[in-house]
């Protein structure tokens, strides 16, 4: 049975969430791209503007000496949409595979992801934001699936919207004014 | 053509608003919008804004028939990467149709750039619609990438009754 608690990040789980970060990545095999030290991620979430949220769960380590492990994190912040408001923007979500209940489980309380999810959409209900909006690689079908079983609209696919991206390199030359 | 471009006041929410309707029904959907000039007001010029913007104006003589000098703008806020960290994203970006091709777009995109890169940014993000191959062209031709195309990132909301649903014990 998972016994697990849920609690905003402070400056001394930073460590924590960037182990996670990276975890995630391996599994996209994509770790040589994480380029964020502790050093960002305390300034950004923990300093004078705030641009990130982080929850994170932790379970009791497996001996009664042990203390608590960070398992899972949510990473989220607040967008606009000029039509209809403030929207809570998921930015990364996860739960060590280890962690996580297994389809054939039965459970008498819900998943660590499935807890994650539920406290981040009643904090989306009570800071009024009129939806959670993420993005979602189309081939991960667990994660799809997952989203689309609690009722998640995919926008790309029904409204056609793209998600375009300038990087660092394309940025520095589109701020330089051209030579008229 | 003279133009300038600042960053926005409360006073700009009118033509903000104005512009806003514009552009939905320039990408067909005129009745998703449920924000008001006051929401703006009250969303982008209070204390924590959850946006902010710029606007494009031109000088008197060359205003609109309906008296307009504000005639584009683009509504920015700041977001975060887990991998890179500090991104902005670019909500919205209009030029009112009779000043397009004279490089205010372009201008107003390259303002945003300017902003995140000043604020330590790595990355300029924002969705554009799939049939809107003008704009397509236009962000393609800047040196962006479609990341839609080339990750297979699907943009996904959950809202309403869902968003309802899902807050439930």
């Amino acid at each position: 049975k998972m016994e697990y608690k849920l609690r905003k990040a402070e400056p001394k789980d930073v460590p924590d969430i960037l182990r996670l970060v990276k975890e995630l990545a391996k599994y996209e095999e994509m770790e040589h791209q994480v380029t964020l030290t502790e050093k960002d991620l305390l300034e950004d979430g923990f300093g004078e503007t705030q641009f990130y949220h982080c929850i994170i769960t932790e379970v009791q380590g497996e001996d009664s000496s042990d203390g608590l492990k960070v398992v899972g994190f949510a990473m989220y912040y607040f967008t606009y949409d000029p039509w209809v408001g403030k929207q809570l923007y998921l930015e990364e979500f996860y739960v060590m595979q280890e962690y996580r209940v297994n389809k054939n489980q039965t459970q008498t309380r819900l998943g660590i992801g499935s807890g994650l999810l539920r406290h981040l959409s009643n904090l989306a209900m009570k800071t009024r934001c009129t939806g959670m909006m993420f993005v979602v690689a189309e081939n991960n079908e667990p994660s799809v699936q997952f989203y689309k079983r609690r009722g998640a609209e995919d926008l790309s696919q029904e409204e056609g919207w793209r998600l375009f991206r300038f990087d660092k390199n394309s940025l520095v030359k589109m701020a330089t004014p051209a030579e008229e | 053509m003279d133009f300038s471009i600042r960053a926005a006041n409360v006073e700009d929410c009118k033509d903000i608003a104005r512009m806003i309707l514009e552009l939905a029904e320039y990408e067909k959907i005129v009745d998703h919008v449920k924000i008001t000039q006051k929401d703006l007001e009250q969303d982008g010029f209070s204390k924590n804004p959850f946006f902010h913007g710029i606007v494009a104006e031109v000088p008197e003589q060359h205003r609109t028939k309906d008296g307009h000098t504000k005639i584009g703008y683009a509504l920015y806020f700041y977001s975060y990467r887990s991998w890179s960290g500090r991104a902005i994203y670019m909500e919205d970006l209009y030029v009112m149709p009779e000043f397009r091709g004279k490089g205010i777009g372009k201008a107003l995109m390259s303002k945003v750039a300017q902003l995140g890169l000043a604020a330590g940014c790595g990355q300029l993000n924002f969705t554009v619609l799939d049939w809107n191959k003008s704009s397509l062209d236009f962000y393609l031709n800047q040196g962006c990438t479609d990341v839609t195309t080339d990750m297979g990132y699907h943009y996904m909301s959950c809202k309403g009754e869902a968003l309802e649903h899902l807050a439930q014990p």
